[in-house]
């Protein structure tokens, strides 16, 4: 039961990646300033968010921190800089919930006209989706550096390694999920819809725009059950913190009970339902 | 199974769940549901084919033909009884699905050449050929979304023919460009028939059954009515379609 993904990906490692390259072009081909669009879109929302939060409403300038929960002394740090750590992980999750829930749909030719091992579509797909966080990371990592020197700090630091922490396993526990939703929104449209409609919702509920650490009682541990939260944090942690992702183990912990959950999951759900799948695309 | 078998199949069912409605679909995500409508698509369904046969499918729309070859391309899976394939298999059916259409007629050679799990090597050994027969000029370097249907279906059935398979699935519908392009593509088929390589040939018309393969398979409602030499085979579907229309006339 464990090996079927496992096998479907077994020797086919080069076409995943050509795949997802062969993917990137599709979506941006044609565009005049092409790949641009891959950072013209997030820009703009980011712009939107502190237009409206910085200027629009004149509350948040900043946001006070509480890294050690409430009991600690908070620290501030500037609204802007807070957010766009927060987001660019953010893009990469909405996208992959969303888009990857759909691929199955959008990319049906491949599971009712040819013979294809079906779980690597959504790892090519997931892929192409990783090369756009990565360039927008770059930009991201560029303000950062910009940041630290304008603050008279040292540009770079060992706890931005991190990165290569938190970055695929962001990428393997979406995918994850993605092995339960694909199929289930392939199967019924209607899970799809409400994947679709729940997500502008998340973001909200996610520590992005505010710091999800500065919560007491139920909601503290509401917001540690949120895995975005653990990325988000995760990001900050690495860029803007200076702490590892050891330090705090209760967060560390859930989120790995998540992993396994989610991944068990996705393994059954992809084996429950890969088989129908030809007959009801 | 002997050695030369290249296809088996073994007391093969499927059935398709009808689901009265998206509710339906919706619940079934998370309960089976109960007493569903069904239609059985294959009923024990069982037959050998060996190495450099060529057998045809007939019967009625509806009798299983899609569904079976299906099956046999590894695109669909049985609820119960056993397939066993051995060897590339090409399929003459959907011949433009798995292409990009913003890609290039080159680009998406690769491209089919990856979702077939062929190398880098082989399919640049084999690009030449595709090119040449499917007579596209200096349309290859161009977006497949600039060709005509027919361009399209030329290098679907270009790639495919190209692959050397040891299984090639013809459906008989298949219409591909002008006339004399469906002469080369028939007498590619011959070739390849020649060649060696097991062809399931499926079709409504006798001629063209009886012209490419000797045994015919003649499905009836998802079930193997007759398995044998192909004038047989004939006899008895017709036999079924002349009771048919004589039961409506009365």
């Amino acid at each position: 039961m464990f090996t079927s993904i496992w096998k479907e990906h077994k020797g086919f490692g080069k076409q995943i990646f050509l795949l997802a390259k062969n993917e990137l072009i599709k979506t941006y081909k044609g565009a005049v300033i092409g790949p641009f669009w891959a950072v013209v879109k997030p820009a703009f929302t980011v712009f939107v968010y502190w237009f409206a939060f910085s200027v629009g409403i004149k509350a948040l300038r900043s946001v006070n921190v509480h890294l050690n929960g409430m009991e600690h002394e908070a620290f501030s740090i500037n609204f802007f800089t807070f957010m766009f750590v927060g987001i660019v992980p953010w893009f990469f999750i909405q996208e992959q919930i969303i888009q990857g829930s759909k691929t199955l749909r959008t990319n049906r030719q491949f599971i009712t006209k040819v013979k294809f091992p079906v779980s690597t579509i959504l790892t090519y797909t997931g892929l192409s989706r990783l090369f756009v966080h990565l360039f927008l990371f770059v930009i991201m990592y560029a303000y950062i550096i910009f940041f630290r020197v304008s603050n008279g700090m040292f540009p770079v630091s060992w706890y931005d390694l991190q990165f290569f922490f938190y970055c695929p396993l962001m990428f393997f526990f979406f995918l994850a999920l993605s092995w339960s939703t694909a199929p289930m929104s392939a199967f019924s449209k209607d899970f799809e819809s409400l994947i679709v409609s729940v997500m502008s919702g998340i973001f909200w509920l996610s520590g992005i725009m505010y710091d999800s650490y500065s919560f007491t009682g139920p909601l503290k541990w509401a917001m540690l059950l949120n895995p975005i939260n653990f990325f988000a944090n995760g990001y900050r942690n690495a860029f803007l913190y200076n702490r590892g992702f050891w330090v705090y183990k209760t967060e560390l912990v859930i989120f790995l009970a998540e992993l396994i959950g989610i991944t068990l999951l996705g393994i059954f759900n992809y084996n429950r339902l890969r088989k129908t799948l030809p007959d009801v695309l | 199974m002997s050695p030369d078998t290249i296809i088996s199949f073994k007391d093969v069912s499927k059935t398709y769940i009808l689901y009265k409605n998206d509710q339906a679909r919706f619940k079934a995500l998370f309960i089976k549901p109960k007493n569903p409508k069904t239609n059985k698509a294959l009923n024990k369904v069982s037959f050998e084919i060996k190495r450099g046969e060529s057998v045809g499918v007939i019967g009625d729309n509806g009798a299983g033909k899609s569904t079976l070859l299906k099956m046999i391309t590894g695109v669909a899976f049985p609820d119960e009884g056993d397939i066993y394939v051995d060897g590339k298999v090409a399929a003459l059916l959907e011949l433009t699905a798995g292409f990009s259409p913003e890609m290039t007629g080159r680009e998406n050679i690769y491209l089919k050449g990856y979702i077939l799990g062929l190398e880098d090597s082989y399919i640049k050994e084999i690009e030449e050929n595709i090119i040449e027969f499917a007579e596209l000029g200096d349309y290859i370097d161009q977006p497949v979304r600039t060709y005509s249907s027919g361009m399209k279906l030329r290098l679907g059935f270009a790639i495919n023919v190209n692959i050397e398979p040891d299984v090639l699935v013809v459906d008989e519908a298949l219409a591909v460009g002008d006339a004399s392009f469906k002469k080369k593509c028939k007498d590619k088929i011959r070739d390849i028939i020649n060649a060696g390589t097991t062809v399931l040939y499926v079709s409504h018309s006798a001629p063209s059954v009886k012209e490419i393969c000797p045994r015919a398979i003649y499905l009836r409602k998802g079930t193997v009515i007759f398995d044998g030499p192909t004038d047989e085979a004939l006899q008895v579907y017709n036999d079924y379609k002349e009771a048919q229309k004589a039961k409506k006339k009365k």
